[in-house]
Parts: structure tokens; sequence; C-alpha cells
């Protein structure tokens, strides 16, 4: 099974999920409607056809609407994301259903389909509700989608604002679930490491799904696809999140809705325009079908060219593919000529062409939406992230809070100069009274979930330092980000000396020569290590950076499973299942600093995974890390978010 | 084809006069790739990419995974019991029941009747660190002991307590979320919550919303360890909410304080101050700041095209009769604002000329192509060279190429720099070798040296020095 290429077998991964939704159909009945929320159309579309639905039993398919009443079948399947509301939705309908005729009952006619997982707490709903027995629910567990060569995505959008901003854990077993799918697909990678506590939880359940299901037919040796998984939290690497990104496909994200990896090109309304207030005048118009594009490289070569470039240079590219379709043209040939090009190329060619079209659109609504304050913010971010300037990098946000301000780009910068620079009360204030007076006062409560979600500093009231019922967070708000950043991205490089000066072969021209992504360092060091000790060296400042993987084993004094370790676990709140601190390794490394013999990697590929959301400038810093050091890395996470997305998720 | 038919097709002379490595503007670009063939409809284009198509297939299921593998991976997926293990043990410990939990197997968790068990059971829980598992022995320690020793444990268990507070917040139940909180001394937090479900939950009923944030300021927002500013924050929404019930207009009850503005300045904007929908009395009320009122005025004045209102508030004439800009709008951002409203060139103009270095003025007259003021600050900083350039740039015989070869005509005296490169040939000329001259530009010489500065003069002596150490 190891013949075929990797990024071919990951882009067959669709074919187990669609197993996994056969299985669940099957236990549906024969003839039956699909209900279905409208978030999950473009994610399906991915898995399976509308002609496949139909050979499984799906007979007529309509969009989740609380003002849905018949449809065409007794039988109904719901398919919802694992969000409480829209199955409570759902069940609603159901409940109204069974008012108006009670016989359905006893007809077993309803299932609901949730993905990722069902929660126990929607068990007890059901119960609470009368409904158990009525209705049934099903798990449906879909495996990591293929968007782009070498990205990956679980597309469950709504994981952010529970894991970082909620700080409900529930579904993170499901990213655990995933990588135990993918791991039989490409074998377990030698070396594992973790970068964070949500991280480190997805390696121990991850070590509970490899020990349950431990079976004697399972391939036991290690991976020849993957030669280190790389779990990372979100919330390890803020800055990258809230940068403007200099590349086009980041830029594109900025201002274009992605799903699912189709971008939505309205080049009229774009996300900078909406997130703006408007002072009349502009009626709306009908909203006009807009093209859509697929940013996948293998079916359009064209964005995989530009994907990852600095923006300076995409129009360059595009004019010069322009001339050469230019030379193509059909008039130098001849009839016989014609034909064979009509028969051969002219698809292609067309195709090519109306990629060139919407990406110089996209580019034009880049260049006109953004060119204008694109300096002074690429200089006010480096300034920050450098801890210079404080007073006019706080004149410049504010000024921005006092006019133009956008719901959430605006927001983001706030955060970022809270995260480096740090703000004091007043300050604080100042932005909070303008962001309120712009958007509503409902907003409030927005700032509090920034500041769960650790995206915001809240600078404590000078009056309320002593106050006792306060202490205990004392220490939390405290202004303990300041230089901490710093010395902190200085000690990892983070932070290139001079941001002018940095050609494209750093990783930080994604940032303008700013600054480094932590998943590029993360993946640097591990791609140029040739000892295990070498690597940790490397990766010293890395707070709560775990290893596991052959490493582990290696440690375990004989086999320890879950039942022993949790029932040794006195009151250390660490289960160290899937993964150990690396401090507790530093005496054994002095004696064998290549324990595990993992490195130098073999093979030379590194499977990133960040749990909530990655964006496009990381996945292109690790292209150049990718291509400095001759080797693979492949991103996944549960979604490809920007800034504003991670910003949206806190209102 | 003959050379001399190439050059003169229509297709090639437009190009002819760009050199080929150059960049095609955007509208180049897009007129060759929307350029169609002879015989291909446009919607083809569409019509024949099917992503799902295109992808499938690429490594068929069975040499992806072995048909047992798979059915694991299925069997994992469903939370079933493997058929061999059905038999369910008679005693389940701690650990056992954890596991299945994590895994999403069916479970009771009412054997667990200790405290020592229901204890160990949440911290298994917390260590393995699924939410999940988390939030099921939570809230079967809500059902099964009483709320203080439930409380007791969730108070040093932060993360145990985060999922139980998502929960109440889901489900709605902000008064016990409100106890639980009180009672763990987080009362400031309490009220935030109670916030954020008022205006998610009552955002379309101002009279509701209003009585129950009037209800929560004074109950939970002045309590000690509220932050001051936070409680500010939520008198002023119901200052605001109350204004709004008092005018009642349907279509702007749930606006923003500055979108009310931008209302009242295209509606009210000539009732004065102390008038329920004067803008002024509406500045006061919400301590809005000059710089935010500037922006909406100038906003709302210009898309509406009322610059006449625009220019009597930003623009005033000094004694000297001149037009100065104040505004409390930084230049630089207020340049750049009405130029996307397309203000008139005039008024651009004006404000950029009051931004005080040359150098930024140049600059951003050249960003907004105001050719007045570059023209004029050329002339002012005496650069010839870069106005004579300039000159080029615009088309002929209009209006600002004229102005611009006036201001040649009538300014013949030189630039500093000029001056040093001028004085810099004419030594190397006489002193040192002739080839030098033809790096001059031959009109350098034709202007008189009438001073020189300090500059100059340093100039003059490091040639000196020079000179004279060729002599040695």
């Amino acid at each position: 099974m190891d013949h075929q290429p990797l990024s071919s077998k990951l882009a067959s991964l669709s074919l187990i999920s669609q197993c996994k939704l056969k299985d669940i159909l099957l236990l549906c009945g024969d003839k039956k409607d699909l209900i279905i929320d409208p978030t999950l159309i473009k994610p399906l579309e991915r898995i399976c056809g509308v002609n496949w639905l139909r050979q499984h039993g799906i007979d007529k398919i309509y969009k989740m609407d609380p003002q849905l009443s018949s449809t065409a079948n007794t039988i109904r399947v719901y398919f919802i994301p694992a969000c409480i509301l829209k199955y409570k939705c759902v069940l609603d309908q159901i409940a109204s259903l069974l008012s108006q005729n009670p016989a359905l009952a006893d007809l077993k006619c309803f299932h609901i389909i949730i993905v990722p997982k069902v929660l126990t707490t929607y068990d007890s709903v059901l119960e609470s509700k009368g409904l158990y027995g009525i209705v049934k629910l099903h798990t449906f567990s879909w495996e990591l989608m293929a968007l782009d060569e070498q990205l990956l995505s679980l597309e469950l959008p709504f994981l952010f604002k529970q894991l970082f901003v909620e700080q409900n854990h529930s579904l993170l077993s499901s990213i655990s679930m995933s990588l135990w799918s993918l791991f039989h697909v490409t074998g377990k990678p030698k070396a594992i490491f973790s970068v964070g506590k949500l991280s480190a939880s997805i390696l121990d359940m991850l070590e509970i799904y490899n020990e349950t299901y431990a079976r004697d037919f399972l391939d036991t040796h290690s991976s020849k696809d993957i030669g280190a998984l790389i779990v990372i939290d979100r919330n390890q690497d803020y800055a990258s999140s809230l940068l403007t990104p200099a590349t086009y496909s980041g830029l594109l994200s900025e201002l274009f809705n992605i799903n699912c990896g189709h971008l939505d090109l309205n080049v009229k309304e774009t996300k900078f325009k909406k997130g703006k207030l408007n002072f009349g005048s502009e009626e709306e118009g009908a909203s006009s079908k807009n093209t859509v594009m697929t940013l996948d490289s293998s079916t359009d070569t064209l964005y995989g060219e530009i994907k990852h470039r600095h923006f300076s240079e995409v129009l360059s590219v595009l004019s010069s593919k322009a001339k050469l379709l230019k030379n193509e043209d059909i008039k130098a040939l001849g009839i016989q000529e014609i034909k064979h090009f009509v028969a051969t190329k002219l698809q292609q060619v067309s195709l090519f062409k109306q990629n060139l079209v919407n990406h110089v659109l996209a580019c034009e609504t880049i260049i006109s939406e953004m060119s204008n304050k694109f300096e002074n913010l690429k200089l006010a971010e480096t300034e920050m992230l450098n801890n210079r300037n404080k007073k006019s990098n706080f004149t410049f946000v504010d000024e921005i809070f006092g006019t133009d301000i956008h719901i959430y780009n605006s927001l983001r910068l706030m955060c970022l100069l809270s995260l480096t620079q740090s703000l004091t009360y007043d300050e604080y204030n100042a932005l909070v009274s303008k962001y309120l007076l712009a958007f509503g006062y409902k907003y409030l409560y927005v700032f509090n979930n920034l500041i769960n979600a650790g995206l915001l500093v809240q600078p404590s009231s000078p009056k309320l330092s002593l106050n006792i019922s306060n202490l205990g967070n004392l220490s939390d708000r405290l202004p303990k980000w300041q230089n901490e950043f710093q010395s902190n991205a200085n000690k990892l490089k983070q932070l290139p000396s001079q941001a002018d000066k940095v050609g494209a072969a750093s990783p930080s021209y994604v940032f303008h020569g700013g600054y480094i992504p932590l998943v590029a360092v993360l993946c640097n060091a591990l791609l140029t290590s040739d000892t295990l000790a070498e690597a940790l060296a490397k990766l010293s400042a890395v707070t709560d950076l775990r290893v596991g993987g052959t490493i582990l084993e290696k440690f375990k004094d004989g086999m320890q499973t879950l039942n022993e370790k949790l029932s040794n676990l006195k009151l250390q709140n660490d289960l160290e299942f899937g993964c150990k601190d690396v401090r507790s390794l530093a005496k054994v490394l002095k004696s064998e600093p290549n324990k595990g013999g993992c490195f130098p990697l073999k093979p030379k590929t590194i499977l990133v995974y960040v749990v909530g959301g990655v964006n496009y400038a990381e996945v292109a810093a690790c292209d150049v890390v990718q291509t400095n050091t001759g080797s693979k890395i492949f991103v996944a996470s549960d979604c490809i978010s920007s800034g504003a997305d991670l910003m949206a998720a806190n209102t | 084809m003959e050379d001399d038919d190439y050059w003169n097709t229509s297709e090639t002379k437009a190009k002819a006069f760009s050199f080929d490595d150059d960049v095609l503007s955007t509208q180049e670009i897009l007129a060759i790739g929307q350029k169609s063939y002879p015989g291909q409809k446009e919607e083809s284009i569409f019509s024949n990419v099917n992503i799902t198509t295109v992808k499938s297939a690429a490594v068929p299921l069975n040499s992806l995974v072995s048909s047992k593998v798979l059915d694991l991976i299925l069997l994992a997926q469903s939370g079933k019991d493997p058929s061999k293990e059905t038999k369910l043990e008679p005693v389940e410990t701690v650990a056992m029941t954890l596991k299945r939990l994590t895994l999403g197997r069916s479970c009771s968790l009412h054997v667990h009747r200790s405290m020592k068990s229901k204890t160990e059971l949440l911290d298994g829980a917390l260590a393995i660190g699924d939410g999940n598992a988390v939030l099921t022995v939570v809230l079967f320690l809500i059902q099964t002991l009483n709320k203080k020793l439930v409380y007791e444990l969730l108070s040093s268990r932060p993360v145990a307590l985060n999922h139980y507070i998502a929960f109440l917040q889901n489900e709605g139940k902000i008064t016990e979320l409100t106890d639980l909180l009180t009672m763990l001394g987080r009362s400031p937090e309490a009220a935030m919550y109670q916030f954020q479900h008022a205006v998610k939950t009552q955002g379309n009923n101002i009279d509701v919303l209003f009585r129950k944030l009037t209800n929560l300021l004074a109950n939970h927002f002045n309590q000690p360890g509220v932050d001051q500013h936070q409680a500010k924050m939520v008198a002023d929404y119901i200052k605001l909410l109350e204004w709004q019930k008092h005018i009642n207009k349907p279509d702007l009850k749930y606006t923003s304080v500055i979108q009310w503005l931008a209302h009242n300045c295209s509606h009210h904007w000539h009732e004065g101050a102390g008038n329920a929908m004067s803008p002024l009395t509406l500045c006061q009320r919400h301590q809005i700041t000059p710089l935010q009122y500037d922006w909406v005025v100038l906003n709302v004045h210009a898309k509406a095209g009322k610059w006449d209102i625009v220019e009597s508030l930003f623009t005033k004439k000094d004694w000297f009769g001149r037009t100065t800009v104040s505004s409390n709008i930084p230049i630089e951002s207020l340049v750049a604002r009405l130029h996307e409203l397309r203000g008139s060139t005039q008024l651009l103009a004006t404000c950029v000329n009051r931004v005080a270095s040359s150098d930024d003025r140049l600059r951003l007259a050249h960003i907004y192509k105001i050719h007045s003021v570059v023209i004029e600050t050329l002339a002012k900083q005496k650069d010839r060279a870069a106005l004579t350039n300039y000159k080029m740039t615009l088309s002929p015989q209009s209006e600002e190429y004229i102005l611009a070869d006036n201001t040649l005509r009538d300014n013949v005296s030189f630039t500093n720099n000029q001056l040093l490169f001028s004085l810099f040939f004419f030594f190397r000329v006489n002193d040192m070798s002739y080839s030098e001259t033809t790096l001059c530009q031959p009109n350098i010489f034709s202007f008189k040296v009438t001073k020189l500065t300090g500059a100059a003069r340093f100039f003059e002596k490091v040639i000196t020095a020079l000179q004279e150490e060729e002599k040695k």
C-alpha cells in the first residue's frame, strides 16, 4: 500500500468519508429525504455527489430551515454540525411534526447525522424532550479533506470558538479521531511533537484510540510517508493570525469569503467593505451571482504558481502568462492546426484564460481596497512586533478606531498591540469606547471573549489592583506580555533584524520580513537537526513542548496501559499518555542524544496540524522551509481561517 | 509574414510602445484573457469544470486501506462495542468508564457512588482532556451531589468549571450560571455573561432589553470588583436605549451611536444644540470624540454630494484670504478619504498644501495626482530636473502642462544638489580629465553660479585637498 504517492493518498481520503456516510445511510431506511444545514453543502460536495446520494436512498434534498414543513418522504435524515442551537432547532421541528401526526413516533423515521460527533449532552437533551427512541442520532466524523496540494482541512470552522473562546473541549477527540484514521493510510510517524495543552490532549486521546483498537492485522511499522507530526494549539502563535499577510492567497482570504477551498469572487462587496460603517447613499444592489474560484493548484496551475508569492510579484507573473497566451494566438494557425487545437488544447486554454481573468480581477480588488493603507499598516505592525514606538503605534490604532474602523480588522490590530506592547488601562478603554460607539454597545461582551481566548490582555484598573476577590486572577491580569512576546520570539529567531532586507528565502516574507510564523520555526528545527537533543535545544524557548511517538515508547518502563496510567494518576494533572514533557527527558538525552532514533528525519516529510485554524501565510512560510530544506511539509487544520475569522468567533 | 507587415498589424502596433519585459496593465491582461476563440461558447468554461469528477479516484479505496481496517474505522465512528467484547464486566472501574466515555461508547456513570470515585472520575476526565467526558462527569456530579460539594470540586478545577460555564451559557441557564459564579466570588464575570445573554436573546425588543439592562446595572454592575469603565458602558447603553424608545423610529431602532449620528447629520443637520435630534446633542450625550464627529460629518455629506457643507466645515479663510484646512482628522487620512469620496482637486490641493514637510507634501501630491501641488512644491524646491521630468508625464497642452511650462520658464535658479554636481564636474573638467564631461548634462553649464552654500563650500575644500594631493 505504499506505492502511491502521499499526496494522491490524501486526496483519496474522501473515499473513506464516503464509506462512513454510506454506513450511516444504510441504517436510515430505504427511501428518505436529506435535510442539510447550508454550511455543510460544500464539504459534502467533496465527499460525494448528488448521484451518489441518490444511489444510497436519498430521494429529495432540502436546505435546513426552521420553517420547513412537509417533505416528499416520511423518513427524514437531518445533517447538521455539532452546534447545540442547530440541534435544538431540528428537535423542535421534529416535535412539531409529531404533534401534528403522533403516529410518526413508532415509525423510526427521524435521523440526525451530526458532524463530527454526537456529544453525550445531546443524548440527554433528546431524553429531556421526550424524543429518545423516536429520533436516532448518528456520528459522522468525516476525514481530512485535501483542499490543495499539501493542504488538508477538517472543515469544522466553529471549532476555534468552542475550543478557545468558550474553552469547551467537547469536540477535541474528533481531531484525534481524524489523525487516527489518517495513520491507517499513511502509517504512524516515528516522531510526534505537541505544542500547547490541547495538542497534548489530542495525542493522549490518539493513544487511547491506538490502544483500544490495536489489532493484529494493523501495520505496526512506522510510516514511510510521514517522518514527523507536529500538533500545535492556535493560541501558541496568535501573532501569525493577527498580522496582515503579504502573500497572494493570504490577501485573498482577507477580502473574500473562502468556504471549503471555494472562493466567492465578490468584487463589489468585499469583507473589507462589509465590515465598515456605511454612511448611506450607496444603495445595495441586488446580490448578483458571483464567480466561484476553486483554490486548488491541481485544477488551477496558475493559482499554484502565484498562491505563495509576495503580492507585489503577482501581477507581473499574470502579465507574463497573458503574453504567452497571446503568442498562442489562433490566427497564426492553419486549418489543420486549428482543428487539432480545438480538439486537444482549446478547453485547457479556455480554462486557463478564465482562471487568468479571475485572478486579475481578484488582484485589482486587492489593490483598490488595500493599497492606500497598506504601507502604514505594514509599518505599524512591524514596529509593534519589535516593541518600538509604542506611542505612535497606539496613535495609529486609535486614529483608525476613530475614523475608518472595521468590525474585525480593527479589533485585530488592537489585539496585536495588546499582545506585543500591551495597553494601559486608559488606552484600552479609549479603544473600547470608540468601538462600541461605532458598532453598538451590545458588543461589550466581545472584549471579554477576546480576553478569555488570550487574544487580548485586559489591563487592571489602578483602583482595582488591591481588590481581594480579584486576587486569584491578578497574576493573569498583570501585563505579563510586556516584552515577553519579543523575548520569546527573539529566542526562536522569529524577528528578523532588518525587515526590509529579507528575501523570499526567509519564511518571514509572508509578513513583509517582519515575523516568522511558529509553525515554520518548528518545521525548520526538526528538519535541520541530526539528533533529538539538537532539535529540542533549538526549540527550548517553546513553551509546553511535548514529544511522543516511538521516542516515548522507548521511555516507557514496560507498556503502561491507560488503566494503569489512570489508576496511578494522583493529583498531577497531566496524563502524559500519548506524549511527554520535554523537560523530563533532559537527563536521558544527555547520555543518549538521539533517543528513539528518529533524527535526521526519514522520510523528510512533516505533517503540521494546527488546532484552531491555520492561515495561508503560515502555509506559505512552510513552503519556504520545505524548499530550503529539500523536504515536504503537509499542513492540516480544522479549518483555514484568517485573522478576521478569529475575531468573528468572539462575537 | 514580412517584417514590415509584422510591425504594421494592429496587434503589435499597440504593443510597440512598451518594451517586452514590461508588465501589462490589468486591463491589458483582461483583454487578452477575455478574448474568446472561434467555436468556443462562454458557458462551456463553467460546465466543463466539475471539480468533484476531477478529484475522484486518485487511489482506489482498497489500496488505501484494507477492508478489515475499514471495518475498524467504521466501528470507531459508530462508538459501538466490538462484537467480541459485548459482555459488560460486572464491576466498572473508574478507568474503564473514562475510556468508554472518550471512545463515545454508551455507559452509565451511576455505579460510581462514593465521593472518592466521583472525584477520580472528574480528575481522570480532566487528565485525558476530552471535553465531552469532562462535561458528562460534571453533569453527573450535579445530578448526584449537592451543589455546595460540586462547586467546591469545580472551584479548584478551572477547566471543568469552564466546561460547565459554557454548557450553562449554551443552555441559556443564566440564573444558575450567575449563582455559580457569585458563589465562587466571580460576580463581575457573572454580570458580563448576563449582559451577553440579554443582548443576544432580547436584541429584538427594546423595551425588554431596556428593563433587563437597567436591572443588571443596578444589581450586578455596581458590585465591588466590577470594572468602572464596563459599568459606564452599560449605563451609556441604557441611555441610548431610553432615547431610542423616546424617538421611536423603527428603522433605526438597533443602530449604534455613530449610525444615529450619521442619520442625524443627514436629516437634522440644521437643528441646533439642545434639540433632541441635533447631531451636537448626540455628541454631548455619548461623548463622541471630535475625531469621530468630523469623520462622520465628512462621510455623510460627501456621500450625499453636499460638498459645500464639507468645505465650509473643514476649510477657512485666513487673514490674507488664503484657504486653509482645519480638521481633527489627521491630514493624510483626510486626503486619502477625500480622494476615495472623489472630492474636488482643489479641495485636495488645499489639504495637501497644509502638510508642512515638503517631501511629504510631494509624496501625497504624487499619489493623488494633484498636479498643481507637485509643480508648486518642485518649484519651491527649485528642482528643475524633477519638474522637467514631471512635465513630460502630463498630457501636452493640458492646464497642468502649461502651468509646469510657465513655472519652468519663470524659475531658473538652481538647487543645492545640482550646484554641488556642477561644481564637482567643473573642477574635474578643469583639473583632471576631460572624459568626465560626457557625464554632465550640457545644460548644467548654461547656468551661472551665483552663490556657494555651506555644503558646496565643503565640497570645494575637498576638491582643493584632492588637487593639492595630486600636485605632490
